[in-house]
């Protein structure tokens, strides 16, 4: 099943934005206006590098007012698996990509009394499409923003400037760090929490708000894990009867893709749940890596997330 | 007739305390003492330390078969209120929902119309399923919204209720939980004065 069908863009501009951080503006080749989106959203980027095709999640950052293009901000990650090392180092102004329409798993929640928005590093993304939507409204809202620096924070200031009194920063590097228990422990009923940031933080964020007795529907968070390299393995595909090899920095979902199989997709970083696949056999365990399945779906073996899952085996054999 | 099988007809369950809650604040009417006196006594023997984060509001009804009060007392909560009147109870919430913080679960229990005003409150503070419980108990007699001349009347026993605009009306299962009241919609408009025959049916 294919919903990919993607829309040729133009790199426009690209900004370095910290030593890591670059911003790049995409625009549609075709002209016009690219499709409306809502704070939270993210997009596929297609990159075609000469050996393999990568696809990574974006969060989209530019005003969802605005659709005359598209901005997105990318972290150079030291252990790329070479999507974010394409990004910082092949593509300049002028470059063709392809992006898939956009689609959020990160919606603020419209009924909400409060939104406590808590971002680390690069997590600063998507609040800052969601900053615009919540401008429109009277409901109260608090940023709250942790980097390692003032030099290593992306758009510290251009936040401070439009939100000076809804907005907080903290950095490493000043001793300032941000106090989630006591940020926590003091919101009214009806306040929804959203995280997005570095694992260590969605994760202390999470079981301090169980911990203090806020109910999982008030707490949203996104994490796009990249996909985890390992050992190669086989897969056999039982319906489309395809023998896929899957090589030790690709994903499961990027080698089913490059044997020609047209698997669904859709976030492409073990959140959304839509690429979830039945597996009819292994002879090992599988490594499960994303956010979606619960534990007792993971420990039944019966299904697999192939966007960031792989598996230590000879062979599996799955239901696509 | 338009009376069964809608979904927004509420659905209450019997109480149970939840354990992830930080604070519990508990609110009863009349026979809801019933229910509301095993989840006490659940709850002190599943986490006795809550007790101290635990809050009991009740409104008291002349007929109660016997003084709940007592129940209550020997819990040892936080507090323990009582009201002479459902209004009283219902002011109250709406200023301790605004002071309440996130962590904090709701208990319901009582007759239907009590369970829609309490709920109401709860919804207009965003508050959800994981967060408030309900149990019904006693009358089923409903509040009702003629949605022709919008006015409520309280206490509708019968499946066809005439409303204070002179119009005749059938209780619809259909359920605002913005109004705390079903729809009474007009039963005769088609061929005006033939009506079913008015059955007591909300006991």
């Amino acid at each position: 099943m294919s919903h990919a069908d993607t829309i040729p863009v133009r790199v426009v501009a690209v900004e370095q934005v910290t030593p890591q951080i670059k911003r790049f503006t995409l625009a549609p080749i075709a002209g016009g206006q690219l499709p409306a989106f809502s704070g939270g959203s993210h997009i596929i980027v297609v990159m075609r590098g000469a050996q393999r095709v990568f696809r990574n999640p974006y969060s989209l950052m530019s005003s969802p007012n605005e659709l005359d293009s598209y901005q997105v901000s990318v972290l150079r990650v030291e252990a790329s698996r070479g999507g974010s090392q394409f990004m910082h180092e092949q593509v300049r102004v002028g470059s063709e990509l392809e992006i898939a329409h956009p689609v959020n798993l990160f919606a603020l929640e419209k009924l909400a009394r409060k939104h406590l928005l808590l971002a680390g590093g690069i997590g600063i993304t998507p609040f800052m499409a969601q900053l615009h939507d919540l401008r429109l409204t009277d409901v109260p809202y608090e940023l709250h923003y942790a980097t390692r620096s003032p030099e290593h924070g992306a758009y510290c200031e251009l936040i401070s400037q439009a939100e000076p009194r809804r907005s907080r920063l903290y950095h490493d590097s000043a001793g300032k760090f941000m106090d989630i228990e006591g940020l926590l422990s003091q919101q009214l009923l009806g306040t929804h929490v959203y995280v997005c940031g570095p694992a260590g933080m969605i994760t202390r964020v999470l079981d301090t708000a169980r911990a203090l007795g806020w109910p999982d529907s008030h707490v949203h968070y996104e994490k796009f894990s990249a996909p985890p390299t390992g050992d190669a393995f086989d897969v056999y595909l039982a319906k489309s009867a395809v023998a896929v090899h899957v090589l030790p920095d690709q994903s499961l979902l990027e080698a089913i893709e490059a044997a020609g199989v047209d698997a669904p997709y859709l976030c492409r970083g073990g959140v959304c749940g839509f690429c979830r696949a039945e597996v009819v056999a292994v002879d090992g365990e599988l490594v499960h890596n994303d956010h979606f399945l619960s534990a007792e779906e993971k420990a039944s073996g019966k299904f697999i997330m192939p966007c960031v899952s792989r598996a230590r085996c000879s062979k599996l054999v799955l239901n696509l | 007739m338009l009376i069964t099988g809608i979904r927004s007809k509420p659905v209450y369950a019997p109480l149970q305390p939840d354990l992830g809650g930080r604070y519990h604040l508990m609110v009863g009417h009349g026979v809801g003492a019933a229910p509301l006196a095993r989840l006490l006594a659940d709850l002190t023997q599943a986490a006795p330390e809550a007790l101290a984060r635990t809050r009991v509001w009740y409104v008291a009804e002349v007929s109660a078969p016997q003084n709940p009060l007592e129940v209550f007392r020997s819990a040892q909560v936080a507090q323990l209120r009582t009201f002479g009147e459902v209004e009283a109870l219902l002011s109250d919430l709406t200023a301790a929902m605004t002071q309440a913080l996130m962590g904090s679960r709701l208990y319901v229990a009582g007759p239907e119309s009590f369970m829609g005003l309490v709920m109401r409150i709860a919804h207009q503070f965003n508050l959800n399923k994981d967060e408030v419980r309900a149990e019904e108990c006693g009358s089923l007699a409903r509040r009702v919204h003629c949605i022709h001349c919008r006015a409520t009347i309280e206490n509708v026993r019968s499946n066809i209720v005439q409303c204070g605009c002179g119009r005749w009306l059938v209780v619809r299962d259909h359920y605002s939980r913005r109004l705390a009241a079903y729809m009474g919609v007009m039963v005769d408009a088609e061929s005006p004065g033939e009506r079913p025959e008015i059955k007591e049916v909300f006991l």
